[in-house]
Parts: C-alpha cells; sequence; structure tokens
C-alpha cells in the first residue's frame, strides 16, 4: 500500500522529480564513465608507453569522484529541500487521515528509492555507452592507437558509483525524514501559505549593497592584477592574496545581494520601460526571489569561475606542452651537472661539521663507533667545468634479480660513450663573481633598462637570485654547430641572451636587444650582437617546457676574467649510427646509482641533475597532457552541470511559487506568450549573471595566470575556448533549455487550471 | 451627482455621455446570454452545469447570481468571463460573440473588456497595491504617464490612496479588495465579473466592499455581474437572478425598494429554494 501511494507520489511530482532524476542520472553516468579510465587506457593502448599512468589516472580519479560525489550529494538534498517544501501539506494530510510518522516516512524513503534506483539504472546504461565512446576520445587525448576494441564493464567504477549513489541516497534519507519527523502537523498543513509570504527589501538598500560589491570587486581585480599570483610561498604576498580572496567573495555575494534591487531601481527610473507590458511584473519576480536566490547565484559564480579557470588553464597548458615538445627535444638523450654554490658548499659544510661533531660527541664513550664513522664528506666549488662524458662512467648499472637470474651480471660500469654518435657539452656559469655578493647583470638590471616591471612570479628576495647564467662564445658556437647552425660573431664587446621560456621574460629580453642596451660588465661597454633572443637555439636539454630562463653568451675572455664558478653542466647526445632509438633509450634508460663529483682532492663539487630522452619527453608529454585535459573536462563538466542543476531546481521551484500570479495575470488578459516571455526574462537573468560574474573573475585570474605560466614557457589559451565553451553550451544551455521548456509548460498548466475547475 | 473629477476626465467621455440617473438600465445590453449549455465529462457520466441559460445585462446595471454550491453560478461565470468555453450556446459582450473568437484575440478582449475580482483578491503578491492597479493599463501598452494618472485618480475613488505603496500582505482583506476593485476598474471596463467578493471578509470590511461597489456602479457607470451566495450581498444590487441545477430559477428586481426591503425578498426565495429540499444556501 505505501509503495503504491509512493510510487503514484513519484509519477504524479513528475516534473518536480524530474530534474532530480535527470541530474541524478547524469551524476552517475559522468561518475561511471570517467572511473572507468583505468579500464579505458588500457583498452587505448596508453599503458603499454606509460606504466602506471592508467593507476595514476584511476586513483587521481577516483579520489576526485568522492569530492564530487559531495557536490553531488549536497545539490542533491538541495533539490530534494524543494521537493519536500512544497509537498509539506501533503505530509500534513496524511497524517491527519491518521498515518503514522513511521509510514510517512516510509513513504518518503520508498520515493526517493524509486528516484535514486532509476536514476542508477538509467545512469548506468548511459554510461556505459558513455565509457565505451570515451575511449576514442582517452586513446586521442593520450595520442595513443586502440590496438584491440571490446564491449568492457568495469567493476571498480560500477562498485564506485553504486556506493556514491548510497551515500547520497542515505543522506537525502536523513533530510527528509528530518523534515517530515521533525514538522507539527498544523505546520505542514499551513506551508503553502508560509511558503508566500514575500519578503521585500529597500531597493535604495539594495541598490547601495550592489554597488559596494560592485566596488568591492573592482578592488580585488585591480589588486590581483597589481599583485600577481603568490608564487614563491612569501608570507606577505600570501596574506595579500587571501585579502584578495575574500574581498571578491564579499564582493560576489554582496553583488548578487543587490542585484535585484539595483536592477529594479534602474528601471524604475526609467518610466516608460518599468509602466510596459510585464516589465515590472519581471522586475518584481527578480526581486522577490533575491532572498533565496542570491546567495546561491553568489557560490554558483564562484564554482562556475573554479570550472572556468580549471579547465581553461588545464587545457591551455597541455595545448602549450604539445607545442613546445619538439623545440624541447633537440637531441636523443641529455644529462645535467650541477655544481654546488659557494653558498652551498657553506652551508653543506657547516651541517657535516655538526653532524661530524655530534657523532664524536655521543661516541665518546664508545671507542668502536669512532672507528667505524666514515670520514666526513667535504664540499667544494669548482675550479672548472668537468668532463661529463668522463664522469658518467663513474655511474654504474646495477641489474635486477630477474636480470641476473638471466645470466646478467649484478653491477656493470656505464659506458655511454657506446651509445653516443655525436654529443656536445654545455656549460652555464653563475654570474655571481668568485667572492663577489652581486651578479654582474640580473634580470632587475635588464628590466630598469627598457623600463618594465619585473615578470609577475619572479622570485624577487634577493637581487642574486635575479642573475642570469653566463655562458662563452666559444661553447655557444660549439653548440650551434652541433645543432647544425651558424655560428655567432660577438667580437670585443659583444653579447646576447638566450631563453627559451617563452613570452613573459623574452619580451624583456627582444627589448634588451632590439634596443641596443649597454652593459657595463668588468669595465668594458658590451652591445647586443644580435637583435632577438634566439629561442630556437637556446635549448639545452630535453624537456616538457623551456627550461632555460635566461642565459648571456659572453666573450670568452671576459668570462675567464670574471673568476665565475660554474653552474650547470648539460651533455647532448645524439646516439650512434648503429644504435636504434630503442636501443639506446633502454641502455640510459637502465637502473643505475650515481654518486658525487668530486675534484682531485676528493671533495664533492657536483650532483647529478635531471636526464631525459627525446622518447620520454614526448611520452611524459602526451601523458601529462592527456591527465591535465582529462581531469580538467571531468571537474568543469560536473561542476558546470551541478551549478546548473541547482539553477534548474531553484527555477523550476520559483515558477510553481509564481503559479497563482501567472494564472492571475492570464485572467487579466495577458497572452502565455507573453507571461513565458517574463519567464525567460526572468531566467535568463539566473542564469547569466552568474556565468558573466564567473566569466569576469576567470578572465581576470586567467590573466594573471598566463603571466605566471608564461615564466615557464608561455601558455596560450585561444585553443582551449572552444573546448571550454562547448562544456559550457552543452552543459549549462541544456540546462538552461530544459528550465525554460519546463516552465512554459508549467505556465501553460497554470493558465489552464482555472480554466478546468 | 456626479463629482467635478468624473466629468473632467477625458478617458470617462464616452460614459459621460450615458444617462446620469442611477438605477435606470439602458436599452442596448453590455451582455447577452443566449441558451448557454455547458456538459462535463463524457458519454457514460454527463454533468450538465449549465442548461439553456438565458439573460441579458444592460449598461449601467448591478446584477447579482445566487445559487448554492454546485448550481452552476461559477461556472456560469467562468463562461461568461471567457475563461472557460461553453459546449452550445452564445456570450455576447457589447455586440461581440466571446464564444467564438480565438484565444488570442480573446486574451486582449478579456484585458480591454472585462474587470475581475474574486475572492480571494488575487492580487500579485510582489507587487504594491498601485502596481497591481497599473497591471492591466501596461499590459496594455497605455503609456506611462496616463497608467500613473488613471492608477491616481482611481485610488482617489476607492479611498486607497494611502495604501498605494504597500504590498498585498501589509493590507487587511478588505484593503486588499478595494485594491482589486481599483483594478478591475482602471481599464473601464464593458462588464466587471465579481466572484463571491464579501466570501473571505469579515461582516463590517464586506460593508465597505460593497458600498465601493455601489460607488463604482453608481458614480462610475460601471456594470457588475456579482456572483454569490450571501443574501446581504445581493441586497445591494438592483436584480438578482436565482440558479439552481443549471437553470435560472427566478429573478427578482429591486426597482424602487430599500435595501432591506429587498434583502427580506432575497429571504424569502432562498428559503424558498432551500424548503423544496435542495442544499441550503
Amino acid at each position: 500500500m505505501l509503495c503504491k501511494i509512493a510510487f503514484g507520489n513519484v509519477r504524479r511530482a513528475g516534473k518536480d522529480y524530474l530534474v532530480y532524476l535527470l541530474t541524478l542520472t547524469l551524476a552517475v553516468t559522468v561518475f561511471y564513465a570517467f572511473n572507468t579510465i583505468s579500464v579505458q587506457v588500457d583498452i587505448a593502448g596508453v599503458s603499454a608507453q606509460n606504466n602506471g599512468v592508467g593507476e595514476l589516472l584511476g586513483s587521481v580519479i577516483s579520489g576526485l569522484t568522492v569530492f564530487l560525489a559531495l557536490v553531488m550529494g549536497f545539490l542533491m538534498v538541495y533539490a530534494n529541500n524543494f521537493i519536500m517544501k512544497r509537498r509539506k501539506k501533503e505530509f500534513g494530510l496524511y497524517q491527519v487521515l491518521g498515518m503514522g510518522r513511521g509510514q510517512v516516512s516510509a513513504i518518503m524513503a520508498l520515493e526517493t528509492l524509486f528516484v535514486s534506483g532509476a536514476a542508477l539504472v538509467l545512469g548506468l546504461l548511459l554510461g556505459l555507452a558513455l565509457s565505451q565512446l570515451m575511449v576514442f576520445f582517452t586513446a586521442s587525448l593520450f595520442k595513443t592507437q586502440i590496438a584491440d576494441f571490446h564491449f568492457f564493464f568495469s567493476l571498480g567504477a560500477f562498485v564506485t558509483t553504486v556506493g556514491c549513489l548510497v551515500a547520497i541516497f542515505l543522506v537525502t534519507l536523513i533530510f527528509n525524514l528530518r523534515v517530515v519527523g521533525r514538522a507539527r502537523i498544523i505546520d505542514l498543513m499551513s506551508a503553502s501559505r508560509q511558503n508566500e509570504t514575500v519578503k521585500t527589501r529597500n531597493p535604495w538598500i539594495s541598490a547601495a549593497v550592489f554597488l559596494v560589491g560592485l566596488a568591492a570587486i573592482i578592488v580585488a581585480y585591480v589588486r590581483l592584477l597589481h599583485d600577481g599570483l603568490p608564487y614563491d610561498g612569501q608570507p606577505e604576498a600570501m596574506s595579500a592574496f587571501l585579502v584578495t580572496t575574500l574581498i571578491v567573495v564579499a564582493g560576489t555575494i554582496l553583488f548578487f545581494f543587490g542585484l535585484s534591487g539595483f536592477l529594479l531601481k534602474a528601471l524604475q527610473s526609467a518610466r516608460g520601460l518599468y509602466w510596459r507590458g510585464l516589465n515590472m511584473v519581471t522586475m518584481r519576480q527578480l526581486a522577490a526571489k533575491v532572498n533565496t536566490v542570491s546567495f546561491s547565484m553568489a557560490v554558483i559564480a564562484m564554482i562556475l569561475f573554479l570550472a572556468i579557470t580549471s579547465v581553461t588553464t588545464g587545457m591551455s597548458l597541455a595545448d602549450t606542452m604539445n607545442n613546445t615538445v619538439e623545440r624541447g627535444t633537440p637531441v636523443d638523450y641529455t644529462r645535467c651537472l650541477v655544481y654546488f654554490g659557494p653558498a652551498v658548499v657553506d652551508e653543506m659544510n657547516a651541517a657535516e661539521a655538526v653532524s661530524a661533531s655530534a657523532q664524536e660527541g655521543g661516541a665518546a664513550s664508545d671507542a668502536e663507533a669512532v672507528v667505524g664513522r666514515t670520514g666526513a664528506v667535504r664540499y667544494a666549488v669548482a675550479d672548472a667545468p668537468v668532463d661529463v662524458m668522463e664522469e658518467s662512467a663513474h655511474d654504474v648499472i646495477t641489474a635486477t634479480s630477474d636480470e641476473i637470474a638471466q645470466g646478467a651480471p649484478a653491477e656493470q660500469p656505464f659506458d655511454l660513450a657506446s651509445v653516443a654518435g655525436d654529443y656536445i657539452q654545455v656549460d652555464g656559469y653563475d654570474s655571481t663573481p668568485r667572492g663577489a655578493d652581486r651578479p654582474v647583470v640580473t634580470l632587475g638590471d635588464l628590466c630598469r633598462a627598457v623600463d618594465m616591471p619585473l615578470p609577475a612570479g619572479v622570485d624577487t628576495s634577493s637581487e642574486s637570485s635575479l642573475g642570469l647564467l653566463v655562458m662563452t662564445e666559444s661553447n655557444y658556437n660549439d653548440y650551434l654547430r652541433f645543432r647544425g647552425m651558424e655560428p655567432i660573431e660577438l667580437g670585443e664587446g659583444g653579447y646576447t641572451i638566450l631563453s627559451d621560456m617563452g613570452a613573459t621574460v623574452n619580451d624583456i629580453y627582444n627589448k634588451v636587444l632590439g634596443q641596443g642596451v649597454e652593459l657595463q660588465i668588468d669595465g668594458r661597454t658590451l652591445t647586443p650582437a644580435q637583435d632577438r633572443v634566439p629561442e630556437d637555439a637556446s635549448t639545452f636539454q630535453n624537456a616538457m617546457m623551456g627550461m632555460n630562463s635566461g642565459t648571456i653568451v659572453l666573450p670568452d675572455d671576459l668570462v675567464a676574467a670574471l673568476d665565475l664558478p660554474p653552474y650547470y653542466s648539460y651533455l647532448m647526445v645524439n646516439y650512434a649510427n648503429g644504435v636504434s632509438t630503442e636501443e639506446g633509450d633502454a641502455y640510459v634508460g637502465a637502473h643505475r646509482t650515481y654518486s658525487d663529483v668530486t675534484n682531485d682532492a676528493g671533495e664533492s663539487i657536483a650532483g647529478w641533475g635531471t636526464e631525459a630522452t627525446r622518447t620520454n619527453t614526448y611520452e611524459s608529454t602526451d601523458t601529462m597532457n592527456g591527465l591535465i585535459s582529462y581531469l580538467a573536462i571531468y571537474i568543469g563538466f560536473v561542476l558546470v552541470v551541478a551549478c546548473a542543476a541547482i539553477l534548474t531546481i531553484q527555477q523550476l521551484s520559483g515558477v510553481a511559487d509564481a503559479g497563482a500570479n501567472y494564472r492571475i495575470l492570464a485572467e487579466l488578459g495577458t497572452s502565455t506568450k507573453e507571461i513565458s516571455h517574463s519567464v525567460l526574462a526572468q531566467q535568463t537573468v539566473f542564469f547569466l549573471f552568474p556565468l558573466l560574474m564567473g566569466v569576469a573573475h576567470s578572465i581576470v585570474a586567467l590573466s594573471v595566470i598566463i603571466k605566471l605560466v608564461a615564466l615557464f614557457g608561455g601558455l596560450t589559451i585561444e585553443g582551449t575556448v572552444g573546448i571550454t565553451g562547448l562544456i559550457f553550451v552543452v552543459g549549462y544551455g541544456g540546462y538552461f533549455c530544459v528550465t525554460y521548456l519546463m516552465s512554459k509548460g508549467m505556465v501553460r498548466d497554470f493558465v489552464r487550471v482555472r480554466a478546468s475547475e | 451627482m456626479l463629482p467635478a473629477t468624473m466629468t473632467s476626465s477625458p478617458a470617462r467621455a464616452d460614459l459621460s455621455k450615458l444617462p446620469q440617473t442611477p438605477a435606470q438600465a439602458t436599452s442596448a445590453p453590455v451582455l447577452e446570454v443566449r441558451h448557454v449549455e455547458k456538459v462535463y465529462g463524457n458519454r457514460q457520466n454527463v454533468t450538465r452545469a449549465l442548461n439553456d441559460i438565458s439573460f441579458t445585462v444592460s449598461r449601467g446595471e448591478f446584477v447579482g447570481i445566487m445559487g448554492a454550491s454546485g448550481s452552476g453560478k461559477s461556472t456560469l461565470l467562468n463562461c461568461v468571463s471567457t475563461i472557460d468555453a461553453v459546449t452550445s450556446g452564445q456570450v455576447l459582450i457589447d455586440g461581440t460573440d466571446v464564444t467564438r473568437m480565438k484565444s488570442g484575440k480573446l486574451a486582449r478582449f478579456r484585458r480591454e473588456q472585462l474587470g475581475f475580482i474574486f475572492q480571494d483578491s488575487n492580487l500579485l503578491d510582489t507587487l504594491t497595491a498601485r502596481e497591481n492597479i497599473a497591471l492591466p493599463l501596461t499590459i496594455s501598452h497605455v503609456p506611462a504617464r496616463e497608467v500613473l494618472r488613471r492608477v491616481d485618480e482611481m485610488a482617489q475613488r476607492l479611498g486607497i490612496r494611502e495604501i498605494l505603496e504597500k504590498y498585498p500582505y501589509q493590507m487587511s482583506g478588505g484593503q486588499q479588495q478595494r485594491v482589486a476593485a481599483a483594478r478591475a476598474l482602471v481599464t473601464d471596463p464593458a462588464l466587471i465579473m465579481a466572484d463571491e467578493p464579501t466570501g473571505a471578509l469579515d461582516s463590517k470590511n464586506a460593508r465597505l466592499l460593497l458600498e465601493s461597489f455601489e460607488t463604482m456602479n453608481e458614480r462610475l457607470r460601471a456594470t457588475v455581474l456579482m456572483v454569490t451566495h450571501d443574501s446581504f450581498a445581493a441586497s445591494y444590487t438592483h436584480r438578482v437572478l436565482f440558479i439552481r441545477d443549471g437553470k435560472i430559477f427566478t429573478e427578482l428586481r429591486r426597482g424602487g425598494s430599500t435595501r432591506q426591503a429587498f434583502f427580506e425578498r432575497i429571504m424569502e426565495v432562498v428559503a424558498m429554494m432551500g424548503g423544496e429540499g435542495s442544499d441550503a444556501l
């Protein structure tokens, strides 16, 4: 019997439940489809080239899913609240008719169960279909070929999805039971009358609140554009950023609280417009709803902002990496040696001394320990760069137990020369001469010379952190010849600057070179030998993005005279003719142990930095690309859908609440079309303003993010606007259309009701 | 006796040409109901809500319709007011047959020729009194200045100027009904239809509202058709049609008698209808 009532209720309250069902179904579909990622990457052939990507992505996605399930859960509780609010009277009636609270609760629970169950079945079917399609999408994102396509079902994804849905169901149920359990019958019965009370605010105050909010938002924008993002984690920058964030949040909330009042006041001052047709009705309906809706509009604006920003940034990042990876992989294999600088050497020696004395002190009573202790490591600043190819021979290849079982020796020396064809070593020097306390040339100097600000996000803690690296002319010319390019001629007083970091810093360098800025170094006047940064001849190691943020090339004798300590040595290797890329990659990719590079005195002077093959740089670019795009789309889509669903539910319940008003309008001789137009105008405001606000926030945030990210190789967002736009058109626009069409139907019903009474 | 403000109003120019004596119907009927039938249901189960009803209402008349619940009086009002469609018969308002109108034209007709007052005042809860009264005019795209002038004028006449800036929830039931009356009158309609206007009011407010109706009828020359089951309310009219089982049972004219005398005659008919075993009124 209860079952029958519940089922009947779901059918009767179909309109209310439709949105609920739609959203829940969509949630299940998206959850399932995205959680099959680990199976998808298998079929798409991603795992074959990148072991662990699927697992990594899978674990990230399922973690995210929990977070998004929370968002969805909140959304469902919210959606459900609206349904419940309108049905209080009905629950009161059940109790008046003698049903116990337990029975009413049971009806409620059954209703929720029916809808959730339907959503689960529908959602899983759609998810199953979507996940098959997504394999192709995944393959294209990760740039792989589908070797063996077959229909698949992921039990893991199924379990996660069902788990999330059950959790959502339980939370919703608890909320519903509370509504039924707490309310007194008299409240339930008079609920509909209570809902009709319209609280209105003084429009002058609202307009003032709106203007204050708008001002706060503008202030926050100016602050953000001026300060940039806190990138180096300085506490002042962080707290300034936090203040900016708080201002923009407060501003957004005030903006939406005052919005309708402001619009009302603005339109009222235009008499001819206000007192025409249904304009005043539209405005008053907006103003009446502002109490219940303005806060969620503000929240939605913020969520949309997060969604837009994360999708755009993510996709752009992926796009940028794609564009720079070719330039970023000049040779088959690179490895890098990092020399210890004076400051590092002092610090490490001091640390060693402390630990050594601590060990001696602690072991004073135990002579054995002193005997067993190995000598303390000494660090020193290198006199000159070392031969990286030679030093590489100190690495030891260690075999795995499997390989040993197959007869491979446990350890063998790493003979890089055996696979190397032609190769080149590039040495970068610290621009602070030994014993000096300031670099000979810094980014700050160059910015001042061309009257440009330092790029946002640059570490400005000390002048020496802004120092450029220094390279000799002859070394750079060797590099150019190695790359098959024309050598340059600096002469006595020439210099040039290298960088592959993209627009932000290159704009400065290009201006410096283009304006012929003269530099005074060691009493010598230097002028630019080139008028542009040779971006294609500035890369010294395989990497997804530009790594050379600024290297100045100086005449050899000047570098020698400056007495600069070495900073980096890059070894760039192409495999020998007889060595295939696979063989070469396999050899350099074998597991090795490293040790610090020492000088003749046995002091450590350098440690090994990154090494990378062209192949794995490409692969990690593709993987990174896929990963970022995947997550960005997933998060973006779910957030947008969640926002749109909240708005839809609010709007539909708003239309239902205003039903009596629309009926009166019809009786007064307004056509259904005009009423629908008024509804459309209201809904456009509710959908459009949060979106516009989110977009505005995003534009400001993205312009700052671009500045920051440009430091790491530039970022272009043009290409991703399309995808972001598509997500919004499909998700947000779709919900908007559904909302309007359903509202239109509701209006038609209201208008018709009295006729059939 | 017309107040000076009345005759100076250009909007009322057409009305001022009409005979100035109240309670005297002119020859041209505003409303003509001819053989109207309304049938609900299907072949197995037919409900004849209106059964061949015919009557006319002349310009400037104040007519009451009485009947028990289910007698068909509300159905009649809905059919006349174009909210509901008749099964057969004709409804002519100012000579136009509204039963033949297309829905698009109907909305316009309703807007321009009819005024409504309901039991629950049916004001838009989000609008102030001024905006509620102005609504029929703005819907008809009357210029803003004209809208505001006419609203002010109407508010003055019905004594509700002080509450123009209030929202419905800030008014008493009587005030709400007077605002609704102002809204019905502001377009200067051919016919005003009131459905149980005093139904939700206490006796004092009901009396005030009915006096407003008299004012509307006598001073503004408005033609009013009021459905009620309250004999006291009906006694304010010139003529009462009694409806039972979808037919006109009888008709009472006030003529020259006092309201009190008319009330007693109405009560007699009500008692007679009730005495024949029908539903109590």
